[in-house]
């Protein structure tokens, strides 16, 4: 799978990956039969309503799975590896060396008891025992500086000592720490007020122009991803039903579902007057609709929709789209 | 530097209130215990007069004197060591104390420091193997013996080490030895009469601790900083120990205070048991002798001990967590 697409590598490569939870009522499928490449030097925006697995997914690139899930199925491919069929040892010096996450509540990130610095100290230390501390203090001080952060008045702080969005920007400072190859970003900057998440935004990108380091970048905001992404994947339901690059999304969507989404969005496309809520809610992860995940939501659901799941289905050289009507419907 | 101070200044302000409470809660209350220590010498058939001399020289003040001239010169004799005399001993209450202090110190904190600290690793061991053979049998074990009356248990010990099997002396804190020659074979002595004492402690108090820190374990297992330690790729040793730990033991330190801080109200059973002498042992014989001065100094050393804890505790707990470090 680490063939070429429209000339670009793969980086990362999912292929039918599937994640459930046990939950009260029965098995959750936070993530079902999910198939994802992204490429080496993109940023991938990954887009979907609250709920519908993205940060699961997200979670399970680098194995980390809450203690009632497991991953029922798939392969996710990095490198040539497969990272779940790595040993517990291999698994532990590839997390954050190769691939690094800021979690959704990345602010939480942080030991009470230990200062800024000996977090970067201990990450370091656990991939590479002869680190020097010096070392480790001017790179830590380095990457303060790139998310806009006073070195000196951050890394001798005890984590209640900063504020939500220090926090933020210090926890994307340590997933850089190693360079990883791949960044995932899982919704940044949900603790921000909107001025300093236009802020942090900004300084991403220069980061992104600056290091050309490739990223998943996880929101539900399609103005972000309008600023900071090459391609985008909508995922619905613990499916992606849509990739394409930023341009196709926005003006030539073909999944329902991705321009029901952006019908829900202001400021994009359209005036407000055209804004609408979705219809209907998500599909019940514990008992999922037959078929297409969205057709109870779709306006142009016929008869083999709730019967039949669509693939996903290569449009172009960098487009999928999972529809049994995407080519009449454009 | 500064709240250190403060809170110097506030423990012996809560130390003051509390022997002030407790003079005056005695004193003023009907059939009091000066009261009743003036109709036991009358009851040897002593007169009147000679009663409350007797009185008078067992107490640091004159009973019949004025309520706050009593006040001063008890303060006055806190302050200066003197507790009055005990009249079931006929001895300085200040040297009995100073005699059953250390055998106490001796016992309990030992015994506090194997079970805290056993408490810790099983506690942390069990929450990490959820429902393992391992975490059944010490839950099992934990909840019934946290109920166990000591000196139930302590029985059981002394019956099977001391009785059946010989291993170990049943009660006393020393035997066959000089107490006044501090030689090796005392100290041998001392330690093989205080193992049965220190294990009765441990085995009925461990539990606590590890019930406490299983769950405290568990509420940090779910913390969002554990899992992010595991996402950047941190060794196991290192999570479990700087992590987990570290952050689960620090609702205990709170507790340990207070079980340093009760040491001498707590031993009560055991040290009556193994004929142990601490405080303890003196408390319930003061008690039954109705020994007023020796139950007011005991309790003096109780509160000074409390309070002394609870101080230790603030300092400590600011040290581990930096969330509560005022500077
Ligand atoms: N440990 C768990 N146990 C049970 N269900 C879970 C667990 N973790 C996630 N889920 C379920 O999996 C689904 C996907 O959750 P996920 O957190 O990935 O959503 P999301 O797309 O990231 O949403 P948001 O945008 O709100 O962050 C949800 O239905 C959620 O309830
Ligand atoms: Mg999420």
């Amino acid at each position: 799978m680490s063939s070429a697409a429209g000339g670009k590598e793969v980086l990362l490569s999912i292929r039918g990956l599937t994640v459930e939870f046990r939950v009260p009522r029965g098995i959750l499928r936070a993530v079902d039969n999910l198939d994802l490449d992204v490429y080496s030097d993109e940023v991938l925006g990954l887009v979907g309503e609250s709920g519908c697995g993205k940060s699961v997914l997200a979670h399970t690139i680098l194995r980390i799975v809450d203690p009632n899930g497991r991953i029922a199925s798939g392969k996710i491919i990095f490198g040539g590896r497969d990272i779940l069929s790595m040993s517990k040892e291999e698994l532990r010096r590839f997390r954050w060396k190769e691939i690094a996450i800021v979690f959704q509540g990345a602010f939480n990130s942080f030991n009470p008891v230990m200062r800024i610095f000996e977090h970067m100290v201990d990450t370091t230390l656990a991939h590479d025992e002869n680190a020097k501390k010096d070392e480790i203090l001017k790179r830590s001080k380095e990457l303060m500086r790139m998310v806009r952060l006073d070195p000196e008045a951050v890394l001798e702080r005890y984590p209640h000592e900063l504020s939500g969005g220090m926090k933020q920007r210090a926890v994307a400072a340590m997933a850089m720490l190693l360079d990883p190859k791949l960044l995932i970003l899982d919704e940044p900057f949900s603790a921000l007020d909107v001025l300093t998440q236009k802020f942090f935004l900004k300084t991403l990108v220069d980061i992104r122009r600056e290091t050309k380091k490739s990223m998943i970048f996880i929101t539900h905001d399609l103005a972000q991803v309008a600023e900071i992404a090459d391609r985008v994947a909508v995922m619905y339901g613990g499916v992606i039903v849509e990739a394409a690059s930023v341009e196709d999304i926005f003006y030539r969507p073909r999944h329902p579902y991705t321009r029901a989404l952006l019908k829900a969005v202001p400021s994009i496309v359209g005036s407000v007057d055209e804004l609408k809520p979705l219809p209907g809610p998500l599909p019940d992860p514990v008992n999922p609709p037959p078929g297409c995940e969205f057709h109870p939501r779709c306006p142009h659901r016929v008869e083999i929709c709730s019967r039949v799941r669509p693939n996903l289905e290569r449009v172009d050289d960098v487009s999928l789209v999972a529809c049994h009507r995407w080519r009449e419907l454009n | 530097m500064r709240w250190i101070f403060r809170k110097a200044a506030l423990s012996l302000f809560t130390l003051f209130c509390a022997i002030t409470i407790n003079f005056f809660l005695y004193r003023m209350m009907p059939g009091n215990p000066v009261d009743m220590m003036i109709q036991q010498f009358l009851a040897l058939g002593y007169s009147y007069e000679e009663a409350l001399t007797r009185v008078s020289m067992a107490l640091s003040f004159v009973p019949t004197a004025p309520l706050h001239e009593q006040y001063v010169s008890f303060l006055k004799g806190v302050l200066t060591g003197n507790l009055g005399y005990s009249i079931w001993l006929a001895t300085p209450v200040a040297t009995i104390l100073g005699y059953g202090i250390p055998w106490t110190v001796f016992s309990v904190s030992i015994s506090l420091v194997i079970s805290f600290l056993l408490g810790i690793v099983l506690g942390m061991h069990m929450a990490y193997r959820r429902g393992s053979i391992i975490d059944k049998v010490l839950s099992f074990y934990s909840s019934i013996t946290t109920a166990m009356p000591q000196n139930i248990l302590g029985f059981f010990m002394i019956w099977v080490f001391a009785i059946q099997l010989k291993w170990l002396p049943a009660s006393g804190p020393y035997s066959g030895v000089d107490p006044r020659v501090f030689n090796l074979d005392f100290v041998i002595s001392v330690l093989r009469h205080a193992v049965l004492p220190i294990l009765t402690y441990v085995l009925t108090t461990v539990g606590g601790w590890i019930l406490t820190m299983k769950s405290s374990t568990i509420s940090v297992l779910g913390e969002y900083y554990v899992t992010a330690a595991e996402a950047r790729g941190l060794k196991d040793r290192r999570i479990v120990t700087a992590y987990v730990g570290r952050n689960a033991m620090l609702p205990l330190f709170t507790r340990f205070a207070i079980a340093l801080g009760f040491m001498f109200g707590g031993v009560l059973l055991i040290e009556n048991l193994f004929l142990y002498p601490g405080i303890g042992r003196f408390l319930n014989q003061a008690v039954y002798a109705r020994d007023y001065p020796l139950i007011s100094g005991l309790f003096l050393i109780t509160a000074v001990a409390v309070v002394a804890a609870n101080f230790m505790a603030d300092l400590l707990y600011s040290r581990l967590d930096p969330r509560i470090r005022f500077e």
